[in-house]
């Protein structure tokens, strides 16, 4: 067991983001070490917690906000009273970070927007994540990833050979990747705040983030006037490129080759069958130009075998192969066992359950021992009493006050 | 030029393709000194890879390298020689970090195991972005963008609104090259924190990231929902219409609308003069409206259909109903809101020219994202490094090069 420390011990983020994007941001945050407080109340507590909710019985834990919130750190504070939002000011002047995902200017109509918040600490980085930026014509409208992925041109490129547009459906991949170029800006202020002293505004717009990862299409489109579709599982070069059908419900197996080297283990592999040695299939170029039948070809031979089968065959013989695992899978899957990414934990209201770790491994590095995700308050005493460092009194007052609520 | 927020930072990247690159873009946008480290003769493969101007194929024009490379500086160095082994040392040598995207048994015969070169740098934090990891039963295997796609359950959720009869259609990858590209993007985050580690012990780390688990990360909703309540995804159940929020045909193109709760259903019904059909039985709650929404897209694409995007959003948003335009490419170059926001730069390549690329994702006040140089021409920088930071002579590197070394 390794006694090393985490990166991030000793920074303190306070945490208004809710729902999806945003707690993704400080969920990095907090299992890298940070101190990440959540800032909700019970009149408005983070709207994830009655999400999707089917089974259990526990109103405010839903699998999806436990799944995105365990490591961190919960209070309530009613922002809609000024003692509210003044004890906000209290917690921000010994954090470091403060993060946000409001649908618009919310955050400067509290008098919290970045001059203000420099005030109360000169050095404060604050995250502000947003659909289409804190500046600009959108600037008030709320983000939801199906919009922003259509505005940022991702949606006419996801889907099937000839299809409709379909946004991409990984609720939201707009949203976790937009997370994860949030956290890493977030750690680039940090460091720069580690040289200099200095903290600043990060303004984070989702849908830029989608267009980061757009680059082919939209150079294809500069470039050459031209509006590229949606490939499905094909690629520019490679063929056989694609997934295809094997024995059981709903099983599939994903196949690329990309020279002819592998194309000649992928026939050896297949047992030679006749339809290899035609002319149409031999060269790569012909390949590529003769890929739909070599598509139906192809599924032929998978169709005889399992995903896992077709895979091993493949992966002995070189060839770029894998099944098309289904949730269930990933959920059981052995790699993913061996490597330790499922991180056990004993959430009230749940149970003692695998959830989806984060992929950040260090090789003989620290493993962060992660507290569930929080219930609605449970860490007032920590955030009022010991950091703000309030009497009971004080605390009792407050909360008739409806400041803490 | 502003001040930038890694610009102390020296990064060697050795790797090609996709998933290395993006990593190192990330940093070097944002100041890093960024080494890449490219095979001499044909460099890396994304060279070959367009888009490219006018579809003429040149390894300086390559419309994905380009992006994915700038702000690096370029050098050839044949690794798997044993003089370019050693000059790669040196290199590491003086580097804080080294991003890596090769399967882990080359990275050990070629002796570059993050045990062999801690011993050059105790130092270094060494990324390694790979398909599965540097452990485990899959750690082996031949991979590309697809196969980890798939590998990691995003295909087989992706998409889950609107397909008719989705399981005659196979399990979905991203477009173009998603899965690299997230992997690169974790490989930046991860590599991050183990700055963040080497500042209070004075050590380097080994960061070990696998694309399936950077992809698996993204599925944890449904992950979530399937671990706790029970609730498996099935493609032909979640492929249902949704009802209410999905795409709908206009007269000049489509939009995207959002309606997900009763106030906004109620609102998105005014905002189309309150038709009698919306007010049926079949749509009276959430449940018979996802029930009942091949019905009643037809419905709803009636009232689309006679007339514009434009207006269409502007109805709708002015009912406080969020809907936009399902743009292609074009559109968003063009888009009032990019444009707006100074999202598309304009870099000028000496062989490639000036070309409009998407920029930074996002907007830091002090330390701003920038473009300093363009993407590297292959060994453009051999004579600044070899010979500017590691001492060598121009006799060694014009030896070097007959030796094919670099």
């Amino acid at each position: 067991m390794s006694t090393q420390k985490l990166p991030l011990e000793g920074v303190r983020v306070v945490d208004f983001t809710a729902i999806w994007a945003g707690p993704h941001v400080t969920q990095w945050l907090a299992v890298m070490g940070a101190d990440v407080i959540k800032i909700e109340s019970n009149i408005r507590p983070d709207a994830e917690r009655a999400a999707f909710i089917r089974t259990t019985t526990e109103p405010t834990m839903s699998a999806v906000f436990a799944a995105l919130n365990y490591a961190k750190k919960a209070c309530t504070l009613n922002m809609t009273n000024p003692k509210g939002r003044d004890l906000a000011r209290e917690i921000i002047k010994v954090s470091d970070v403060v993060a946000e995902n409001f649908g618009g200017a919310v955050m400067d109509r509290w008098g919290l927007g970045y001059p203000e918040l420099k005030r109360l600490k000169s050095d404060i980085i604050l995250y502000s994540g947003s659909g289409f930026g804190r500046t600009g014509p959108y600037s008030e409208l709320p983000a939801f990833a199906g919009i922003v992925e259509a505005l940022g041109g991702m949606c006419l490129l996801n889907g099937y050979l000839g299809s409709e547009p379909l946004p991409m459906a990984t609720r939201g991949y707009a949203d976790l990747t937009s997370a994860q170029h949030g956290a890493y800006a977030i750690l680039a202020a940090l460091y720069h705040r580690s040289k200099t002293g200095e903290g600043q505004h990060i303004d984070l717009s989702m849908t830029e983030v989608v267009g980061a990862l757009l680059p082919e299409a939209i150079m294809d489109y500069t470039m050459n006037d031209r509006v590229p579709r949606p490939q499905g599982n094909r690629d520019v070069a490679m063929a056989p490129h694609g997934c295809y059908r094997c024995q059981g419900d709903d099983e599939w197996v994903a196949i690329a080759i990309s020279n002819d080297e592998e194309w000649r283990a992928f026939c050896n592999a297949m047992g030679n069958p006749e339809w290899t040695n035609e002319d149409r299939f031999r060269d790569g170029l012909s390949r590529w130009k003769n890929q739909e039948e070599l598509d139906q070809l192809v599924g032929e031979w998978t169709g005889n075998r399992t995903r896992f089968e077709a895979t091993d065959i493949l992966q002995k013989a070189g060839v770029m192969a894998g099944p098309s695992l289904k949730v269930e899978d990933v959920a059981h899957d052995p790699h993913l066992a061996e490597r330790g990414f499922f991180v056990e934990l004993d959430q009230p209201g749940i149970g003692v359950l695998p959830m989806a770790g984060l992929p950040w491994k260090v090789v003989d590095g620290p493993r962060g021992d992660y507290e569930h995700s929080p219930a609605l308050g449970e860490h007032n005493d920590y955030v009022f009493k010991e950091l703000l460092k309030m009497s009971d009194e004080e605390m009792a007052r407050l909360q008739e006050e409806e400041a803490i609520l | 030029m502003s001040m930038q927020a890694l610009s102390s930072l020296k990064i060697v990247e050795w790797a090609e393709g996709v998933p290395g690159p993006y990593c190192g873009k990330l940093l070097a946008d944002l100041g890093a000194e960024v080494t890449k480290v490219e095979m001499p003769g044909c460099g890396d493969r994304a060279r070959k890879r367009g888009p490219f101007p006018d579809d003429i194929p040149h390894p300086e024009r390559s419309g994905t390298f380009l992006y994915l490379n700038t702000n690096k500086l370029g050098v050839t160095l044949d690794v798997r020689s044993r003089t370019g082994a050693e000059v790669f040392k040196r290199l590491i040598e003086g580097a804080d970090i080294l991003i890596e995207n090769h399967p882990p048994s080359d990275v050990a015969r070629l002796g570059f195991s993050y045990e062999n070169l801690k011993k050059v740098n105790p130092a270094l934090v060494m990324t390694s972005i790979t398909a599965f990891g540097q452990t485990g039963p899959y750690c082996d295997y031949s991979t590309c963008n697809l196969v980890s796609f798939h590998a990691s359950g995003m295909a087989y959720i992706n998409p889950s609104d609107g397909v008719d009869d989705i399981e005659q259609e196979p399990p979905l990858m991203g477009p173009a090259n998603q899965g690299d590209l997230v992997a690169g993007l974790t490989g930046a985050l991860t590599t991050m924190s183990a700055v963040f580690a080497r500042r209070m012990t004075g050590l380097g780390q080994h960061v070990d990231l696998s694309q399936q688990e950077a992809l698996v990360s993204m599925t944890r909703h449904q992950l979530g929902n399937y671990t706790v309540e029970q609730f498996p995804w099935l493609r032909a159940k979640e492929a249902r219409r949704p009802g209410v929020s999905e795409v709908y045909r206009c007269s000049n193109g489509l939009v995207y609308l959002i309606c997900n709760d009763e106030r906004m259903w109620e609102r998105w019904v005014e905002a189309m003069g309150n038709p009698e059909w919306a007010m049926t039985e079949l749509f009276a709650d959430r449940a018979l409206r996802r029930e009942n929404w091949d019905a009643g897209k037809a419905m709803v694409e009636e009232w689309t259909m006679e007339r514009t995007v434009e207006e269409v959003v502007r109805l709708a948003e002015a009912s406080r109903v969020p809907c936009k335009a399902i743009n292609t490419v074009r559109e968003s170059v063009h888009s009032e809101l990019l444009a707006d926001r100074g999202h598309f730069v304009d870099i000028h390549h000496g062989e490639a020219g000036n070309i409009t690329y998407p920029g930074a994702p996002y907007k830091l006040s002090r330390t701003p994202w920038q473009v300093n140089r363009p993407a590297p021409l292959l060994g453009e920088h051999n004579e600044e490094v070899y010979c500017g930071r590691l001492g060598f002579t121009r006799q060694d590197l014009t030896v070097m090069r007959a030796q094919g070394v670099i």
